[in-house]
């Protein structure tokens, strides 16, 4: 698809790292006209054109603030991934599935939108024993949902692809992203890869794929720049074993036998240590890898660092940040 | 027969150490470790490095696949392969050098054994060695360290995505179509090759043109003869049958250990797919027709080579 010149464009949660650095990006895109930013939060470094909506997504008013922007893009990546220090669990999944509803009612009261990318996550394809060795974008429905965030994504997806149906004028991108790491990002594998020790299931070691936080920036700009209909996976090419992810970020494997696993978890959470939500767990104990040639093939992005990069760019990142703080 | 009995010995020396340092109170690794000196040194090296390995740094393919893993466990297998089971193996020319190629066999005993000692046979005596990556029933991959081991030897669950991609990557595959049906036989079926499934190990050869290789595997029936099935004890691991063998659950997890039967090996004449064309997959009757010929052929060939091989056991 061409880009008709003087794009107008929302981003939902413009506050999150990436969302703020894909409107810097944004702003500085000629073809770019327009650029607002939807969030409670406010971005940590001022944007310059950007004009910030201060509203939260699960309140119904932004179906009044939304279409008289008459942005022809929509970019969705107030999509929670994991229970923070200040969000509940209850908390997140109404940011994720009421956020969701509210923004596609403001949507149907939008009609010059033309493009809808999605900063989904391939969560929705579980962590399973015997999962295919890369799950390809048909696969999404291959197991049961187990966990509330997986109901959570395959739901967000439901009510994307209903809208796409209802509204064929419009080319809606679900991009179902593996977990990201990177030095200015603070994901669930970042937290874990930062405990003092790693714990992790005896006897198992699974394969690991995750995205460079840069990747994951210009995946979604290049989502942005030319969509495609339906669920696109974004990760980084290749895998890695757990145990050396482990290693390569200069930390030990505390291998726990897995019935005791949510014991000790349970334990170290209690103790303010480490929070690893269900997902997480069950990515520690059989892992996920995708498959990215329609990324690849139709969106046309390549991600420059592979999953074993990603991992030695993060590590290699926080080594010399630690020197720097140490002269 | 001296080299087999001396096998015998260190092996049985391997298991009572194994024993006494369990009971010692030892952790599993270690007590292997500690019971690794009764093996000869080369295995004894081995057996070290497969443990470092299975803790520490190691490289792997984007299919979890560990070749230096491999490389090290390989010492090992080859005891399996000349001593323990005295693999004698026919055929191996037939299977093609390069490009992609799907094996397929017949299966028995609930350890990926015959995998193994298939991937032997071809990196021992084929002119040009290649490592098969083998399509592994789904629940092994739930078991720890099971699945670790079997998934750095080139194991992969046996789903038809993996199989595709594989050999969309012109990588010899090999399948053992009958499933958990195999498995689950009692001892006094041995040897009656189970049905084919529904002939999808046919489909994905037709979609991506790779030649079926059948492959007759004798001498994995006796590794761990089924006495008898506990399927309450079966829903309480969670695995999908649990049998009873004349040293399993009786020894604990040493009745794991195969039994030293003596086993053949033959890979038969490769059934070419190309020539039907990927639309092929699609035909019902022509999917089905090749199935049980494959079928056949592996049936035929497990029934010589049981009456060339003789005695089982000695």
């Amino acid at each position: 698809m061409v880009c008709p010149a003087g794009r107008r464009v929302l981003i939902t949660g413009v506050g999150s790292r990436l969302g703020q650095t894909l409107a810097a990006r944004l702003e500085n895109d000629p073809e770019v006209e327009f650029v607002a930013g939807l969030d409670t939060r406010r971005p940590r470094e001022p944007l310059g054109r950007t004009e910030l909506i201060d509203a939260d997504i699960r309140d119904p008013v932004i179906t009044t603030l939304i279409p008289p922007l008459e942005v022809d893009t929509v970019v969705h990546n107030q999509i929670v991934r994991r229970p923070g220090p200040r969000m509940s669990s209850r908390a997140m999944h109404d940011t994720n599935v009421i956020g969701s509803l509210q923004l596609l009612a403001a949507l149907e009261k939008a009609p010059t939108v033309r493009t809808v990318v999605v900063r989904g996550s391939a969560g929705v394809y579980g962590a399973e024993p015997s999962a295919p060795q890369f799950f390809g974008e048909e696969m999404a429905r291959l197991f049961p949902l187990r966990s509330r965030f997986q109901r959570d994504v395959a739901e967000i997806e439901n009510y994307f692809e209903t809208y796409s149906r209802r509204h064929p004028e419009a080319v809606c991108t679900m991009l179902r992203y593996q977990p990201s790491i990177g030095s200015s990002t603070d994901t669930q594998v970042t937290r874990y890869l930062t405990l003092p020790a790693c714990p992790t299931y005896l006897g198992y070691d699974p394969r690991i794929q995750l995205i460079h936080e840069t990747d994951a920036v210009d995946a979604l700009a290049a989502a942005v720049r030319r969509p495609v209909r339906g669920p696109v996976n974004v990760a980084g090419e290749g895998t890695i074993g757990l145990a050396r992810m482990v290693h390569r970020a200069g930390r030990a494997t505390v291998p726990i036998a897995g019935p005791l696993f949510g014991a000790v978890v349970g334990a170290a959470r209690r103790a303010g240590m480490a929070d690893l939500s269900e997902d997480f767990r069950r990515l520690l104990r059989y892992g996920r890898a995708v498959d990215v040639t329609r990324l690849v093939e139709e969106v046309g992005f390549r991600p420059r660092l592979s999953t074993p990069d990603a991992v030695a760019a993060w590590a290699d990142a926080r080594h010399a940040a630690a020197k720097e703080r140490a002269t | 027969m001296s080299g087999r009995w001396r096998a015998m010995g260190v092996a049985t020396a391997f298991l009572r150490l194994l024993r006494e340092g369990l009971d010692a109170g030892l952790e599993l690794p270690e007590a292997i470790a500690r019971a690794g000196s009764a093996l000869p040194r080369d295995a004894q090296d081995t057996l070290a490095a497969a443990l470092r390995r299975l803790e520490g740094e190691h490289t792997e393919d984007e299919w979890g696949y560990d070749e230096e893993f491999a490389r090290s466990a390989e010492p090992l297998l080859t005891f399996a392969y000349r001593r323990w089971w005295r693999v004698h193996a026919e055929g191996v020319r037939r299977v093609p050098a390069h490009g992609r190629a799907l094996l397929v066999a017949n299966h028995a005993g609930f350890l990926p054994w015959d995998a193994t000692m298939i991937s032997m046979a071809l990196l021992r005596e084929h002119p040009l060695p290649r490592q098969p990556r083998f399509l592994v029933l789904d629940w092994a991959f739930e078991l720890p360290f099971v699945s670790t081991v079997i998934r750095r030897l080139g194991g992969v669950s046996a789903s038809p995505y993996n199989a595709l991609r594989l050999l969309g990557q012109d990588q010899l595959v090999a399948a053992f179509p009958e499933g958990p049906r195999s498995t689950a036989k009692p001892y006094r079926e041995r040897y009656r090759v189970q049905r084919f499934g529904r002939g999808g190990f046919v489909e994905l050869a037709l979609r991506t043109g790779a030649p079926i290789v059948p492959v007759a595997v004798v001498g994995s029936e006796e590794i761990y003869p089924k006495m008898a099935e506990l399927p309450q004890l079966s829903r309480l691991v969670g695995t999908p049958f649990f049998g009873v063998t004349p040293t399993f659950p009786w020894l604990g997890p040493l009745g794991l250990v195969p039994l030293p039967s003596r086993w053949r090996i033959e890979f038969c004449e490769p059934i070419d797919t190309a020539r039907y064309g990927p639309e092929g997959a699609e035909d019902r009757t022509l999917v089905l027709e090749l199935s049980e010929r494959v079928h056949d052929t592996v049936q035929q060939a497990v029934y010589e080579n049981v009456v060339r091989r003789g005695r089982a056991f000695y």
